[in-house]
């Protein structure tokens, strides 16, 4: 278990503090017991639409909350939310370099509002600094991740988005990722970039012939940032059990959303889909994604991020190891930060920045 | 014209090892683009390369260079405005991370004086034309995280929120959105450039600035009158601004012959099919043979150092510097073909008694202490206020 060496131990005792909003009423031992699980190993949460939402309806205070946005400070905390990926989801039909100027635009925002919260949030560029942020006692926000399309065809631009804190990239919607061909050679080449710059790639929403190609081709895992298994329930952002198999075989991970839509109305449907990527991707590839105010509606019980705690007690009921939940809500993030981070490294040592560009590579 | 030795140039070279020049605008980037597609292998500025550029390093050594704003222009028709110059600045981290021992990169005036100290080539960007944010300050800011200490509001063209020098008048200067472009721009600390933008525009910014602005690369009107150049009504206000014009040394602004003889070769070239601007191979040629059937007027180190004087007398010696141009103009003054001549300059300004004082001021210090300023002011305004999220659609509505 040497991939949760930085598992940060937590003063025994912690969760007896008078900091839980909704003291009272919840005699569940199990509920306890879920929320003593996460104070050792808090969750990272795969995908939450805040920097969007914000775009559309206007920045408010997340100490106070919002009727608009599901997250706010408080429910992070009470959640045990210790790190979170805020996607920077563009509107529909957005492209070239308008795609570019409002991932920039979203980018802004995002550390605006870090910044504005600093009390309750940081931001994280490395796994060494998600850690920093737990140490303190924030959510570290981790940017991305963004849409390929948000790159305008350019590996500067791409270079210059991780410069700027992106940190995932999600390889569907363009030409070269994600269309007929699954990974075209500039596809490819933008694939090996992020390697060597960082930047982790996610393959929901993309189709299944993108996501091995990138499985093949990525030195770091690969992420599904909101993918539940398409066995026990089809739809276009689930995932079959041959891609789990294979995301499972590369070290990837797979984070199943909290979306009615993609696993159920229900806790219990979230945890069945738990259940069913650890079966078969294995614990180490089995993650989180809240996906709140991303627009999915969510099971009752999982409406907003202060509840990850309800689906750990489910887990717990249905004999989920410590090693196990460990692994699903912090551990298997934190690898594959750190794969990402030490792979870039390694990388900038050998080579320098590609120069490809998509008509040399893919014609036109 | 061009000789090696004399007595002031081995004075200006001495003075240059102390007080080095800091050029505000070379286009080596877009140079880069056009004839390597950033390819360094193909054309290593470690080496001279003397056929292809006016810019490479033992050359900026040569003229006594201590620091560059590197300009990362991109055509304001160019499609994706925004991605074009994050490839610029992606170029211009690329020659830093090549050439580390002889440029450093800058971000401040202390970065500038650090590379002083070191003998390396303090390395800034600016960025020429209002079209590089896309009407977006996220924008503007994301340029000045990513290293970007300048931007020219316009280039050729006017943008949306500003007039240009060379278009047809349209908000008549600064719009509203523009005038909180200029207030981003001091509260995140990146310089205001008014060259190649309408003296309307420089009124309005001068009206609306916090911070002293710049001229990277603009000569005086009075001495020559093209729009490129600076009127002296708005010369006479940098004393009260701080800022600094950068004194241009492009013929075809600088020497009234050579603007005349320009505007007949431009139409020489549109008659062939080819923008005014063009500056590859074929297009050169074509100026070639315009030139053999009518000789080119050539400024001089004499035409430029004109400029000066007049600028000096109604700007002051405090808000005087250097902006050649270089790679960013197909021809140059006899004297000053490329970045080794500033020692030339300098030996003409000392025969006409410029004092050693003077001169630091004009190639080092004036620019250094223009950057100090917007740095102190960006420092004040953002603890005044926040990040702009204004938006040209309601302020110009």
């Amino acid at each position: 278990m040497s991939h949760l060496q930085d598992g940060v131990p937590v003063a025994a005792g912690l969760d007896e503090l008078p900091d839980d909003p909704f003291p009272g009423g919840e005699a569940d031992d199990t509920l306890r017991l879920a929320r003593a699980v996460l104070e050792r190993y808090p969750v990272a949460d795969g995908r939450c639409g805040l920097p969007g939402v914000l775009a559309r309806s206007g920045r408010c205070d997340l100490e106070l909350g919002g009727s608009a946005v599901d997250t706010d400070v408080p429910r992070l905390r009470a959640g045990r939310v210790g790190a979170q990926f805020w996607a920077l989801d563009l509107p529909e039909g957005t492209g070239g370099d308008r795609a570019l100027a409002a991932t920039l635009e979203l980018l802004d925002l995002a550390r605006a509002v870090i910044a504005a919260h600093p009390e309750g949030l940081r931001p994280a560029r490395s796994a060494g600094e998600v850690i920093d942020a737990r140490n303190c006692g924030r959510t570290a926000v981790v940017l991305g991740p963004a849409g390929a399309r948000a790159l305008a065809d350019s590996l500067p631009a791409l270079r210059a988005l991780h410069t700027l804190g992106l940190r995932v990239l999600t390889l569907s919607g363009t030409a070269w990722a994600g269309g007929k061909t699954g990974l075209t050679r500039f596809g490819e080449e933008v694939v090996r970039e992020m390697n060597r710059l960082g930047v982790l790639a996610d393959v929901s929403g993309a189709p299944e012939s993108t996501a091995h190609r990138v499985l093949a081709l990525s030195r770091t895992p690969v992420l599904c940032t909101r993918s539940a298994a398409s066995a026990l329930r089809p739809h276009p952002d689930n995932v079959s059990d041959d891609l789990l198999g294979a995301l499972g075989a590369a070290g990837g991970l797979c984070m199943v959303p909290f979306a009615a839509e993609q696993c159920g109305t229900a806790v219990e449907d979230v945890a069945d889909h738990l259940g069913h990527v650890r079966d078969v991707a294995g614990p180490e590839s089995v993650g989180l994604s809240g996906a709140y105010d991303t627009g999915a509606a969510h099971p009752a019980e999982l409406d907003n991020p202060s509840r990850h705690p309800h689906l750990v007690a489910e887990l717990l009921r249905r004999g989920w190891s410590d090693t196990e939940l460990s692994l699903l809500t912090w551990g298997n993030v934190q690898r594959a930060l750190r794969s990402a981070d030490f792979t870039a490294r390694a990388a900038q040592d050998r080579g320098e920045p590609s120069r490809a560009r998509l008509a040399d590579l893919d014609g036109g | 014209m061009t000789q090696t030795t004399s007595p002031s140039l081995d004075a200006a070279r001495e003075l240059l090892r102390e007080w080095p020049v800091v050029d505000g605008h070379n286009d080596l980037p877009w140079a880069l683009r056009e004839r390597v597609r950033y390819d360094l292998d193909k054309l290593d500025v470690a080496h001279r390369q003397d056929a292809d550029l006016h810019t490479d390093l033992p050359r900026l050594a040569e003229g006594g260079v201590g620091a560059q704003f590197w300009s990362v222009y991109v055509p304001s028709d160019i499609p994706e405005p925004v991605a074009a110059t994050l490839e610029q600045i992606d170029c211009v981290r690329q020659m830093l991370a090549r050439y580390p021992e002889r440029l450093a990169p800058a971000l401040t005036a202390a970065d500038m004086e650090a590379a002083r100290a070191e003998g390396r080539v303090a390395s800034l960007m600016g960025a020429e034309g209002g079209h590089s944010i896309a009407n977006s300050l996220a924008t503007l800011r994301a340029l000045h995280t990513l290293g970007v200490r300048y931007m020219t509001l316009t280039h050729n063209e006017n943008v949306d929120w500003a007039d240009s020098a060379t278009d047809a008048p349209r908000v008549g200067g600064l719009s509203a959105f523009g005038r909180e472009v200029v207030r981003e721009m001091n509260r995140v600390g990146m310089l205001v450039d008014l060259s190649h933008v309408a003296a309307s525009t420089m009124r309005d910014a001068l009206d609306t600035t916090t911070a002293p602005v710049i001229f990277s690369h603009s000569s005086a009107r009075a001495v020559c009158d093209h729009p490129r150049n600076i009127p002296d009504d708005v010369l006479e206000r940098l004393p009260a601004n701080g800022g600094v014009a950068m004194v241009t040394f492009v013929p075809k602004f600088v020497l009234q012959a050579a603007v005349d003889w320009t505007a007949a070769a431009d139409e020489n070239l549109r008659a062939h099919g080819l923008h005014h601007l063009d500056t590859t191979d074929e297009a050169m040629r074509v100026h070639r043979a315009f030139e053999e059937r009518s000789p080119r007027p050539v400024a001089t180190v004499s035409t430029v150092a004109d400029h000066l004087d007049h600028m000096r007398e109604v700007a002051g010696i405090d808000h005087l510097g250097i902006g050649g141009d270089y790679d960013g103009t197909a021809f140059t003054p006899a004297g000053l073909d490329d970045v080794s001549g500033y020692p030339r300059l300098v030996a003409e300004l000392l025969d006409r008694g410029w004092s050693s004082a003077d001169l630091a001021k004009l190639t080092w210090r004036n620019a250094v202490r223009v950057l100090d300023a917007a740095e102190s002011v960006s420092r004040a305004e953002s603890a005044r206020r926040g990040a702009s999220n204004a938006t040209i659609e309601v302020l110009d509505a």
